[in-house]
């Protein structure tokens, strides 16, 4: 049997209709469940058919939220619409997370590279890491409000320590030799933390990132659904008590693809800036 | 020029300690070619951590010109087997990085001084990497791009631009394949003779010790004392090498000669004393 085999070798076509058939199949048996619901039902909403779906990606996408701000205009129908508000709101604390993450990766380096450093920060960290991050969510809205600041901290105090111990267990598993021939060519302690040690990881570390987007944007949803009155998954939690899922699943589409582009690009540019690091 | 003065070295190993080194005094003068062997745990390797200054003995001192060594620094060359240069530079920016940490900060490279003085680097490390027998279009090639002797030649040239008073390398050339080995031993041996720079070579390898030193130091441990102590290695050997000009003086009878003689010493007495005595 070829299935089996760990040796054989797929032709082209073969792969390009295996690797979609999960896809065709899920879809298919949608379409067809949504078609069996609508005729026993046909104002069911738990399956919205495919039109529905599309009605309802138009309707959030392309229709202003209020009927005043409606111009002509696409871009003004775009700008104006309920996905487009949502997605600013989200987005804005997605990336500002995001860069937060950087100064936790330098960090983790100054952990590892520097002993006196790692003896004050990294006992502490190990025991931070292990808080879960949801469990203090009512005192980060107790001490914080629950405005946009708890909702940071809560990805922060997520997603930080991860990558520090990530930097820190990356900057230990750079080789000894690389810093004694730093210090041989004459190199200040400086110039071997970031010219030797951090550039050399730095491709690594934007991959830790890129592993813990899902993180980011997971803390992200938990802290929108629990308080928030805009952002992408405040509006799932709201469309749920009206069971509208002709919103959700689109938005969760939507917000699958959002990350997936954030990925390609962070991959993109690794490749692009790191021309010798032969890992991705 | 370096001086080890009586140094012992032993680490702890639980609440016993391993010695690794007993009482070894070893001074190389300038202009000098040293080779070190010795077996696997001879401390050989530990001879070298102490030269770098990466390790400070358990007692004695080792001394660079009169000054007591404590860190890596700049007065020292070294050249490892392994991970010798830095991946993400290119093999020009290798080669240049050490003169422009000395002469720059990290915020003195953002000034237009830098990029001024960079261009003459680049010139020099160009040179410098001809000399070593690189192309020109190898500088800009990365260092997983290049064969394992390129990079040792790479290596060397990104030690010997900022003009180290003593070059160490740590069986630097044991990885390679013997052909490779022996083109990287001659041109070493160029290099030293065109330069007249002081040189300590470790090495597991009694030929190419033999072949290189113009003084090869053999360090080996005697065997356990009646006491069941563990005793440190010491110089078994310390020996002034002829000069190994002429292509083939490595299938000289007088090399084979060396070579069996160094490689004898080396053997511990005491074990074939024993063995008689209990005969």
């Amino acid at each position: 049997m070829t299935l089996w085999k760990i040796n054989a070798e797929p032709g082209r076509t073969m792969t390009w209709f295996l690797s979609w058939f999960l896809f065709a199949s899920g879809i298919a048996l949608y379409v067809y469940t949504a078609h069996k619901r609508h005729l026993e039902n046909p104002d069911d909403k738990v399956v919205p058919t495919f039109r529905q779906l599309t009605d309802g990606f138009y309707n959030a996408a392309f229709k202003p939220e209020a009927d005043e701000n409606s111009g002509p205009g696409l871009w003004q129908r775009i700008s104006g619409s309920m996905l487009f508000h949502d997605t600013v709101a989200s987005g804005r604390r997605f990336f500002i997370a995001f860069a937060l993450l950087f100064p936790a990766a330098v960090l983790g380096l100054h952990i590892g590279v520097f002993p006196y450093i790692g003896a004050f920060f990294l006992r502490f960290i190990l025991f931070f890491d292990k808080i879960i991050a949801l469990s203090v969510l009512p005192i980060l809205f107790i001490a914080f409000g629950i405005d946009e600041l708890s909702k940071i901290m809560l990805i922060v105090i997520g997603v930080t320590p991860t990558i520090i111990l990530d930097s820190f267990n990356l900057s230990k598993g750079v080789p000894k030799e690389q810093i004694v021939k730093g210090f041989t060519l004459g190199a200040g302690n400086f110039d071997i933390a970031y010219l030797v040690m951090l550039k050399q990881i730095f491709p690594r570390i934007l991959n830790s990132i890129r592993i813990n987007l899902k993180s980011v944007a997971l803390f992200l949803f938990a802290g929108e659904m629990i308080a928030s009155d805009d952002g992408l998954a405040y509006r799932i939690a709201l469309m749920r008590r009206h069971m509208g899922m002709d919103t959700i699943i689109p938005y969760v589409l939507w917000v699958a693809l959002l990350l997936f582009l954030v990925d390609l690009t962070m991959r993109f540019l690794n490749r692009r800036l790191h021309p010798w690091f032969r890992e991705i | 020029m370096l001086r080890f003065e009586n140094v012992s070295v032993s680490y702890p190993i639980g609440k016993s300690s391993r010695q690794v080194l007993d009482c070894l005094d070893l001074d190389i003068e300038p202009g000098e070619f040293v080779t070190v062997i010795g077996q696997t745990g001879s401390g050989k390797t530990t001879l070298l951590r102490l030269a770098l200054g990466q390790e400070m003995p358990t007692s004695g001192r080792v001394f660079m010109e009169g000054e007591e060594i404590r860190e890596p620094d700049r007065h020292r060359g070294y050249v490892p087997q392994k991970y010798s240069l830095f991946p993400d530079k290119t093999v020009l920016d290798n080669v240049t990085f050490g003169l422009e940490v000395q002469r720059f900060s990290l915020f003195g490279r953002v000034t237009p001084a830098f990029f001024r003085a960079r261009r003459r680097y680049r010139q020099e490390a160009l040179e410098q990497l001809a000399r070593m027998g690189l192309r020109r279009s190898d500088a800009s090639k990365y260092p997983d791009q290049l064969s394992g002797g390129m990079q040792q030649r790479v290596a060397i040239a990104q030690a010997l631009i900022t003009r180290p008073r003593i070059l160490l390398m740590d069986e630097a050339f044991s990885a390679l394949d013997p052909n490779t080995r022996g083109g990287m031993q001659d041109l070493l041996l160029d290099l030293w003779r065109a330069t007249g720079m002081t040189i300590l070579f470790v090495t597991h390898n009694i030929a190419e010790a033999v072949y290189l030193g113009t003084r090869v130091v053999a360090l080996a441990r005697d065997l356990e004392s009646p006491g069941g102590e563990q005793m440190g290695s010491h110089i078994v050997l310390d020996m002034r090498m002829p000069d190994s000009a002429g292509r083939h003086y490595k299938q000289s009878a007088e090399f084979a000669r060396l070579v069996k003689y160094v490689e004898e010493a080396m053997e511990p007495p005491r074990q074939t004393d024993q063995l008689a005595a209990a005969v």
